[in-house]
C-alpha cells in the first residue's frame, strides 16, 4: 500500500483503533502507520473501553459491533465520563436509523463496511482538526484565488469567475478543508447533502466543470485529484 | 354524525325506542277501547234505569208530566227527554227529528236548533205515546284527549332517554372504536410499539378486542425484533468477510501490473461492491418496513430534493443521451426522513434511465393537489402492462423484458416501502406512452 499523497501534510496523531475482525483491524492499523500515525489496535470492547478513557489519543476509530462492550455503549459511556475525543464508527450496517443511532450516541462520524481505506485516512484526518473555533471569515483563498464568502464573489488572478451556486458550493467546502482530501462521499454529504452514495459521477462532472472555470484558464492547477480517495485544494 | 347514525349502541336504542312505542300504543287503544265500551255500557244502563222509572208511570198523563217535570231541570246538552202522547202533544226538552241523513235530536228551546254532539238513546212505547230518552256520549269522547295526553306523558319521556341514552352509548362506543381503530392503523403503518389504552368505562367486548389487538402487537413486535436481530447479524457476519475480500481485493490491486490480472480485479472489486449496494438495499429495506424511523420526521421540502436529485443523476442521463427535467411547485412541504425520501427519488430516477432507451426524457415534478404533495416521475419509455402494476413492488421481483437489464429487483419495493412508512400512496400509471409513477403524500 502507499502512503496516501493527502495525508502527507496531515499532522501526527495518536490513533485508537477498536475493531474485532483481525483483518479489518491490521489493514487500518497498518495504513494509518504507513501515513505516519501512532496506532493503538484492541479487539475488545472491554479492553478498548479502558484504553480509551486514557484520553491519550486524538481520535478513536470503533466497530459498532464488539465482543464485551458493544461500540455505542462504548462511546455513550465515554461521552458520558466527559471524554470528547473524536469518534469515527465502523459499522456492517449502515442504514439510516444504524447512522443516526450512533452520531446520537456521541459519534463524530459514520464509515460503512465495505470501505476503502482512502475514504477512512481522508475522515480520520478530517476529524483530526474537528476541534476549531469558529472563525469570523469573510473570505477564503488559495494561490492566487478568492473567494469572498458574504458577496459570493470568486476572483483568481484579478479575474472574476462566473460559477453556478453548486459549483460555488463544491469550491467553498474544498477551500475550507484546504490541504486536506475530500473523498468522493464527503463530498456528496457536504455539498449535496445525501448521506448515501447514487453510484453516479455526478461528483466528478461537478469537479472537471468545476475545473475548467478555476483551473483551465490559469497556469498552475489548484484542485488536484488524489489517486483512489478524491480532491484537494493545497493552501 | 352519518357514521353515528350506523352505530350499534344507536341502532339498538332506535330499535327499542320504536318497539316500546309500539307496545304502550298497543296497550293504550285496547285500553281506550275497553274504557270507551265500558263507558257506553253504563250509560246503557243508565237509560234502562231511567225507562223504568218512567214505566212504573201509572198513565199517559202522569208520563207527560213526570217528563216535563225532569226536563225542567235538565240540561239537553246531558240528557234529553222526550214523550210524545198519543193525542200528538210532546213534552220534554228535546225532540226526536228524522229527514234523509237519520235521526236528530232538536231543542225544544227556541229556534229548534240540533243538538250539537252524539248521543245514546232508547225509545219505547208507554200508554200509546212515545218516549225517548236520550244520553249525550260526551263523556266518552271526553276520553279520547285525556288518553292522549296519557300516551304523551308515558311515551316522551321514555322515547328521550332512550334516544339520548342510545346516543352517549353511541358517542361513547364509537370513541372506544377509534381508539382501537387508530391503534390498528398505527400497526399496519409499521409503528409496532402502537397499544391500544383502554380506560375504566370501556364495555367488556371492546376491552377484550382492545386486549387481543394488544396480544397481536406484542407478539409481532417480539417476532420483528427477533428478525432484526437476525438480519443485523447476518450483516455482521456477512459483511465483515466482504470488507476482508474487498481490503485483500484493494492490495492487489496495487500489486498487479495493469493488463489482464489488474482487469480481473478491477471487475471483481465491482462485483463486491455490487454484493454490498445488495445488501444495502436489503437491510435498508428492513428498517423502513420496521417504522421506527417515524420518530425523526422532520418538514422536507420535497421540490428541492427532487432539484438536487435531478442534479445528481444528470451526469449519467447525459451519458445515455436522456433528458431529465423537473417541474411542478417550487416547494412541496412533507413531513418526512429526508435521506430516505432522497433514496427514493433517486430509485425511481434510476428506475426511469434504466428501463427506458438511449433519447428518453424523464419528467420529475411536485404538484400541490388540496391536502395533498404529489410527486410524479414520468418517462416516454415502454412502460410497463397494466397488469404488473402490483407485482413490480415486490422484492426482487423483475419483469420479463428487464431480465437482462442491471438492477437487483428491489428499487421499487424500496419506494414502495419508504412511501408507506410516510403515509405514502405509490401508484402507476400510463403515461401515453411510458410510466407515469404517482406517489401521493399528505402536506406538511
Amino acid at each position: 500500500m502507499q502512503p496516501q499523497p493527502g495525508a502527507a501534510i496531515s499532522r501526527i496523531m495518536k490513533i485508537l483503533v477498536i475493531e474485532d475482525d483481525a483483518t479489518t483491524g491490521t489493514y487500518i492499523a497498518r495504513g494509518l502507520r504507513e501515513e505516519g500515525h501512532v496506532v493503538d489496535l484492541i479487539d475488545d470492547g472491554r479492553t478498548g473501553l479502558v484504553a480509551a478513557t486514557s484520553g491519550a489519543h486524538d481520535v478513536l476509530i470503533v466497530d459498532r459491533m464488539l465482543p464485551g462492550i458493544d461500540g455505542l455503549t462504548l462511546v455513550k459511556t465515554l461521552r458520558g465520563a466527559g471524554n470528547t475525543a473524536p469518534v469515527l464508527f465502523l459499522t456492517a450496517m449502515g442504514s439510516v436509523e444504524d447512522r443516526i443511532g450512533g452520531l446520537n450516541a456521541g459519534g463524530d462520524d459514520y464509515l460503512v463496511k465495505p470501505f476503502a481505506f482512502g475514504e477512512l485516512s481522508a475522515r480520520v484526518a478530517a476529524l483530526g482538526r474537528r476541534p476549531q473555533a469558529v472563525e469570523q471569515e469573510t473570505a477564503l483563498h488559495a494561490g492566487d484565488l478568492t473567494l469572498d464568502l458574504l458577496t459570493r464573489r470568486v476572483v483568481r488572478a484579478g479575474q472574476e469567475l462566473d460559477l453556478l451556486p453548486r459549483e460555488y458550493a463544491l469550491l467553498e467546502f474544498l477551500l475550507r478543508r484546504k490541504g486536506r482530501v475530500q473523498t468522493r462521499t464527503m463530498l456528496l454529504e457536504g455539498v449535496w447533502d445525501l448521506s448515501f452514495d447514487p453510484m453516479t459521477n455526478v461528483v466528478e462532472t461537478h469537479v472537471s466543470r468545476l475545473r475548467a472555470k478555476v483551473d483551465k484558464p490559469f497556469d498552475v492547477e489548484l484542485i488536484k485529484t488524489v489517486r483512489g480517495a478524491g480532491y484537494r485544494i493545497d493552501g | 354524525m352519518k357514521r353515528l347514525w350506523r352505530s350499534m349502541p344507536l341502532r339498538l336504542a332506535l330499535l327499542l325506542v320504536v318497539l316500546f312505542a309500539t307496545v304502550s300504543l298497543l296497550s293504550l287503544a285496547a285500553s281506550y277501547a275497553y274504557s270507551r265500551s265500558a263507558f257506553e255500557q253504563s250509560i246503557r244502563d243508565d237509560l234502562a234505569q231511567d225507562m223504568a222509572g218512567f214505566r212504573a208511570a201509572p198513565s199517559a198523563r202522569a208520563v207527560s208530566i213526570l217528563v216535563q217535570a225532569e226536563s225542567n231541570e235538565t240540561d239537553p246538552g246531558r240528557l234529553v227527554l222526550s214523550y210524545v202522547t198519543p193525542s200528538g202533544q210532546i213534552y220534554g226538552n228535546g225532540a226526536v227529528a228524522r229527514d234523509d241523513e237519520g235521526f236528530h235530536i232538536i231543542s225544544l228551546e227556541a229556534g229548534r236548533a240540533e243538538l250539537e254532539g252524539q248521543y245514546l238513546a232508547l225509545s219505547e212505547r208507554l200508554y200509546g205515546g212515545r218516549l225517548t230518552i236520550a244520553r249525550s256520549r260526551a263523556e266518552i269522547e271526553a276520553l279520547r284527549p285525556v288518553f292522549l295526553n296519557i300516551l304523551w306523558i308515558s311515551l316522551l319521556p321514555t322515547v328521550l332517554i332512550a334516544l339520548s341514552g342510545g346516543f352517549i352509548l353511541a358517542r361513547r362506543s364509537q370513541r372506544h372504536v377509534e381508539v382501537i381503530r387508530r391503534a390498528l392503523e398505527h400497526l399496519t403503518g409499521g409503528d409496532l410499539s402502537a397499544r391500544v389504552q383502554s380506560g375504566p368505562r370501556w364495555s367488556d367486548d371492546l376491552a377484550r378486542i382492545g386486549s387481543a389487538v394488544n396480544g397481536m402487537a406484542q407478539a409481532q413486535e417480539r417476532s420483528v425484533a427477533a428478525l432484526r436481530q437476525v438480519s443485523s447479524d447476518i450483516a455482521h457476519d456477512l459483511k465483515t468477510p466482504v470488507q476482508r475480500v474487498s481490503v485483500r481485493l484493494e492490495a492487489l490491486a496495487e500489486m498487479v501490473e495493469p493488463g489482464e490480472a489488474a482487469d480481473l480485479v478491477v471487475q471483481t472489486r465491482a462485483e463486491v461492491s455490487g454484493i454490498s449496494a445488495t445488501f444495502a438495499s436489503l437491510l435498508q429495506l428492513a428498517q423502513v418496513e420496521n417504522g421506527a424511523l417515524k420518530a425523526q420526521f422532520a418538514p422536507v421540502d420535497l421540490a428541492l430534493l427532487c432539484r438536487t436529485m435531478v442534479e445528481v443523476y444528470e451526469p449519467s442521463a447525459a451519458e445515455k443521451e436522456q433528458r431529465l427535467s423537473v417541474s411542478g411547485a417550487e416547494a412541496g412541504l412533507v413531513s418526512g426522513q429526508k435521506t430516505l425520501l432522497s433514496q427514493m427519488i433517486a430509485n425511481l430516477l434510476e428506475n426511469a434511465m434504466r428501463h427506458t432507451p438511449p433519447g428518453a426524457a424523464i419528467d420529475v415534478s411536485v404538484v400541490q393537489e388540496g391536502a395533498y404533495v404529489i410527486l410524479e416521475v414520468r418517462d416516454d419509455g415502454p412502460g410497463i402492462p397494466p397488469a404488473e402494476y402490483d407485482r413490480v413492488t415486490q422484492r426482487l421481483y423483475r419483469l420479463e423484458q428487464s431480465r437482462h437489464t442491471p438492477g437487483n429487483g428491489l428499487g421499487l419495493s424500496l419506494v414502495d416501502g419508504v412511501a408507506r412508512l410516510h403515509g405514502a400512496v405509490l401508484s402507476f400509471g400510463d403515461a401515453e406512452p411510458g410510466l407515469c409513477v404517482r406517489v401521493r403524500f399528505a402536506a406538511a
